[in-house]
């Protein structure tokens, strides 16, 4: 089966809206979330490939409804599952540091 | 997950994640803020257009850039350390390149800055393969009839870059006012100079 | 044979960089693999041209299991034309492909 990120060559997209960004980030945390990737992977806890996975792998309603950090903040959490860095539900928790 | 977080939900997840993974020891803020500012103060389009610059006024440059791209930029000091190729293709007056990455987001980060959003669009993804003239046009690209055009979908290790066509009437320019003449789209191919 | 991902992961790679010399045509790898791939669906057992070989890298496939027992292979840039992917188009697709998704495309098969 092929993946939802698949797209190549898939009808119904729609015309390609050319508007500018004014800036890279449209939040400071899909900033805070690039870091987080970029510096992740750079320490060796996963590598490009298994992340790109996580991302394909999301169910293709998830991965159409969300937005392009929304889904790097996904694949990010699942691998941290994944290598037992973050307990299962974990970032649910609500930490007293959040108050 | 679902695509009905509002901003400021995420926002809080995120910093939650951040602050796990302080606690943790993975990963100090202040990792996180380096990671940052050196992506943010690195990557530029103004990188890619000094190469394109020089290899419009330099013919032995060129003919090193379209060789062996990652060497010739890193003459100029772009891309060290980078574990990634670079490919510089080039337009001529009969054909046209344009870059994609279908599968994800693959992109000359350090040469060409921080992607669009429509580089990352389903919509420019799923097309440009497959009818690039169409999608050259929405961008305001009217390519002459016949002119041969090559979609390159990086797919692995290698990213692309695009050498544009010299415009005429740019014989008087020095380097920097042609670099200054070099758009984002035009290294990507969905523009021209 | 059944498809599985044993099987996917078993294709054979001679880590040669001149096993498909520029010029040479292949044929891409039929299946959907059951797993992460640089193989679009859309490039999927199509016949193409090698432009050049691109250089070595762990395949993808298996580096996304994140076990460290990727295998190198040489990656090569295979042109396309619009023609035999779409079945239209007057244009050509240059995609970047590990040899283990490639076989020659020999005369005498087609």
């Amino acid at each position: 089966m092929a993946r939802i990120n698949d797209v190549g060559g898939t009808e119904g997209f729609g015309a390609v809206d050319i508007t500018e960004d004014p800036e890279p980030f449209h939040a400071d945390w899909e900033a805070r979330v690039m870091g987080l990737v970029n510096a992740l992977g750079a320490k060796g806890i996963f590598n490009t490939n298994e992340f790109r996975d996580a991302i394909e792998s999301m169910p293709p309603r998830e991965y159409l409804s969300t937005s392009y950090y929304e889904r790097w903040f996904h694949a990010v959490c699942v691998l941290l599952e994944r290598k037992g860095v973050l307990e299962p539900g974990e970032l649910d928790e609500p930490g007293e540091l959040d108050g | 997950m679902s695509g009905d977080h509002s901003d400021a939900t995420i926002a809080q997840r995120v910093r939650r994640l951040e602050t796990l993974l302080e606690e943790k020891g993975v990963l100090s803020g202040a990792q996180l803020d380096e990671t940052i500012d050196a992506y943010l103060s690195g990557a530029s389009p103004a990188n890619g257009a000094r190469v394109v610059a020089r290899a419009w006024t330099d013919p032995d440059y060129r003919s090193r850039l379209l060789a062996d791209g990652t060497a010739a930029v890193r003459e100029l000091g772009f891309m060290e350390g980078s574990y990634q190729r670079l490919r510089v293709v080039e337009n001529t007056p009969g054909t046209h390149n344009v870059i994609v990455c279908t599968l994800c987001s693959c992109y000359p980060l350090r040469l060409l800055g921080p992607s669009p959003s429509w580089y990352k669009s389903e919509a420019y993804r799923s097309r440009v393969v497959r009818e690039p003239r169409a999608v050259l046009a929405e961008f305001g690209l009217d390519l002459r009839a016949g002119t041969e055009i090559t979609v390159w979908d990086s797919s692995a290790e290698t990213r692309y870059m695009v050498l544009p066509c010299r415009p005429e009437g740019t014989q008087g320019l020095g380097e920097e006012q042609l670099a200054a003449l070099v758009t984002r789209n035009a290294l990507i191919g969905t523009a021209a100079v | 044979m059944s498809w599985n991902r044993v099987s996917s992961m078993n294709r054979v790679s001679s880590m040669a960089e001149d096993r498909f010399p520029p010029g040479t045509r292949v044929r891409t790898f039929r299946h959907d693999p059951p797993h992460h791939t640089r193989l679009p669906r859309y490039a999927r057992g199509k016949r193409g041209v090698v432009v050049e070989p691109e250089g070595p890298a762990e395949l993808a496939d298996v580096s996304a299991l994140g076990d460290g027992h990727a295998p190198v292979e040489q990656i090569y840039a295979v042109r396309f034309d619009a023609r035999d992917l779409w079945g239209e188009g007057d244009h050509h697709v240059v995609l970047d492909l590990w040899e283990s998704y490639l076989e020659e495309d020999r005369a005498d098969e087609r």
